[in-house]
């Protein structure tokens, strides 16, 4: 574990600095209230509506998508790491692994999961 | 052996060198930016700065102007530009919308950025001691300096679960806003990075593939195809042949890195001509300014990890081509800070160049090719690689 105490200082040091640089610029910036200026953006014109409305999102089938691949790269990584000690066996099984995911992937692209429009 | 004082003081040193680094090359490579797309597109960038403090910007003004006049300083007039970015920002008014979520709003640019910086806790600048402090310093007297934070056997493996945590600040950026711009600035970013994750860690994989380890320092080793010694004892290099998978890896990972970092051709999460800026429409100030540096800090840490894996690291020949270099010639021969360097900067250089060459993607194309060409050519690749580690 000792390897990973440097880290663990590095995030706290870089956890520090925001909090410091926001302190001193608290200091020296300008602030000032104006209904306008704290509205929301909105090209211009006065903000209507509320921007956490109900809509439809495309990029669920895709977070879906990505959750499957993901889980296939992390069970490369074991296996990449002992290619050479697994030999024939590593190859047979990353072979039905992989085989399993293709037929899944052209599953997905014929289903036109793919495509944007 | 060092003692826990000495380890903490060591790293504390190693650290504050390191973020400085990063805070100086941000704000150097916005300079940067400006003018090399400046001079792309035939114009000079900039050259003045403007001034608050009226007497003393003219004074640099004038000292510009006399720049101008040598041929290659006057490519750096107007340097001080990056200083006064810097100050400008912390000196400007951060305002926090009246409908946005207070706290999220607040801590996404620290969430973006605090992943940018730790991903350098692993990178190896050099794979060795940089220098030995002399016997007359208090604490860390007679200790060596070495050329990376920690040594971790699981470097590639944390650089890309900490890699992927800076999404969430964009989006969660994005959402706190409660704007319409940067929540849909943040959900295109979010399917843009998730998408590219995939073929990015399929193009990095040919690098464990072919090495079997995940440590930073033996990954840039072994692939710049140099003889290495094991933790076992053993010799061991890279075949030639393998510097086919690589070549082809390193422009993979290239491709995946400017998606991931939201670079052009891919930047859509701040396609200005529709989204305004993207997810930090509503940000102003220090917060915007930590969302620039962890953007800048990330493109390092990908050229840092291209060049290190890819372009043979430490040594002067990218691919595995260092074998051809024999032992003999003193400097070339050796690994050096300053090839390592050289191939970030030549890297970050290749950023904006394609920043004032490309047009942006559409949406539909940047989505098939990460899911319809990327993944398909980074798995062959990859099983080219793995034939190759199982065969040679």
């Amino acid at each position: 574990m000792q390897g990973y105490a440097p880290i663990l200082l590095l995030i706290a040091i870089s956890l520090t600095l925001p909090a410091l640089v926001w302190s001193l610029s608290r200091l020296i910036r300008p602030s000032f209230y104006s209904v306008s200026k704290h509205s929301t953006y909105e090209c211009g014109i006065a903000t209507t509506t509320d921007a956490r409305e109900k809509f439809s999102v495309r990029y669920y089938l895709v977070a879906v998508l990505f959750l499957v691949f993901d889980v296939e790269t992390v069970f490369l990584l074991p296996w990449a790491l002992q290619m050479k000690e697994l030999w024939i066996f590593g190859l047979v099984e990353m072979g039905i692994f992989l085989f399993l995911l293709l037929i899944g992937y052209a599953y997905i692209w014929s289903k036109g999961a793919l495509n944007w429009e | 052996m060092m003692t826990p004082v000495q380890q903490v003081v060591m790293a504390i040193i190693q650290i504050t060198v390191l973020v400085s680094i990063i805070l100086l090359i941000v704000p150097l490579m916005t300079f940067a930016e400006r003018k090399v797309i400046g001079y792309i597109q035939v114009r000079l960038g900039a050259t003045r700065q403007a001034g608050g403090i009226r007497g003393f910007a003219a004074g640099i003004n004038k000292l510009s102007w006399a720049m101008g006049r040598i041929p290659i300083l006057s490519f750096f007039r107007g340097l001080p530009v990056f200083a006064a970015d810097g100050l400008k920002l912390l000196l400007k008014e951060d305002i926090v919308p009246d409908r946005a979520d207070r706290f999220v709003f607040v801590i996404a640019p620290v969430i973006c950025m605090i992943p940018a910086f730790a991903t350098f806790a692993v990178i190896c600048f050099y794979p060795g001691t940089l220098f030995t402090f002399p016997t007359t310093f208090p604490i860390i007297g007679g200790l060596p300096f070495t050329g990376f934070l920690t040594d971790i056997n699981v470097g590639l493996l944390y650089i890309m679960a900490v890699g992927s945590i800076g999404v969430y600040g964009i989006v969660l950026g994005g959402w706190a806003s409660n704007s319409k711009y940067p929540l849909l600035g943040g959900l295109r970013s979010a399917a843009q990075i998730i998408s590219y994750e995939i073929p990015l860690s399929l193009s990095l994989l040919v690098a464990v593939v072919l090495s079997g380890t995940l440590n930073f320092r033996e990954l840039s080793l072994y692939l710049a195809g140099v003889p290495m010694v094991t933790a076992a004892g053993e010799i061991v290099q890279m075949p030639l042949i393998a510097a086919i998978p690589l070549f082809f890896g390193f422009f993979f990972y290239i491709t995946c890195g400017f998606a991931e970092t939201n670079r052009v051709p891919f930047d859509l999460a701040e396609a200005e001509t529709e989204l305004v800026s993207g997810f930090h429409t509503e940000y102003s100030g220090m917060k915007f300014a930590w969302f620039m540096l962890a953007e800048y800090a990330n493109m390092m840490a990908v050229s840092a990890i291209a060049a290190g894996f890819f372009l043979g690291g430490h040594y002067l020949l990218p691919f595995g081509l260092q074998r051809f270099v024999p032992d003999s010639i003193p400097f070339l021969a050796q690994p050096s800070l300053l090839f390592f360097f050289g191939k970030v900067f030549f890297l970050l250089f290749t950023f904006l160049w394609v920043r004032a060459t490309l047009p942006r993607y559409r949406y539909d194309q940047l989505m098939s090719v990460g899911w319809k060409w990327l993944i398909p050519v980074t798995l062959v690749n990859l099983v080219i690689a793995a034939t190759i580690r199982l065969i040679f």
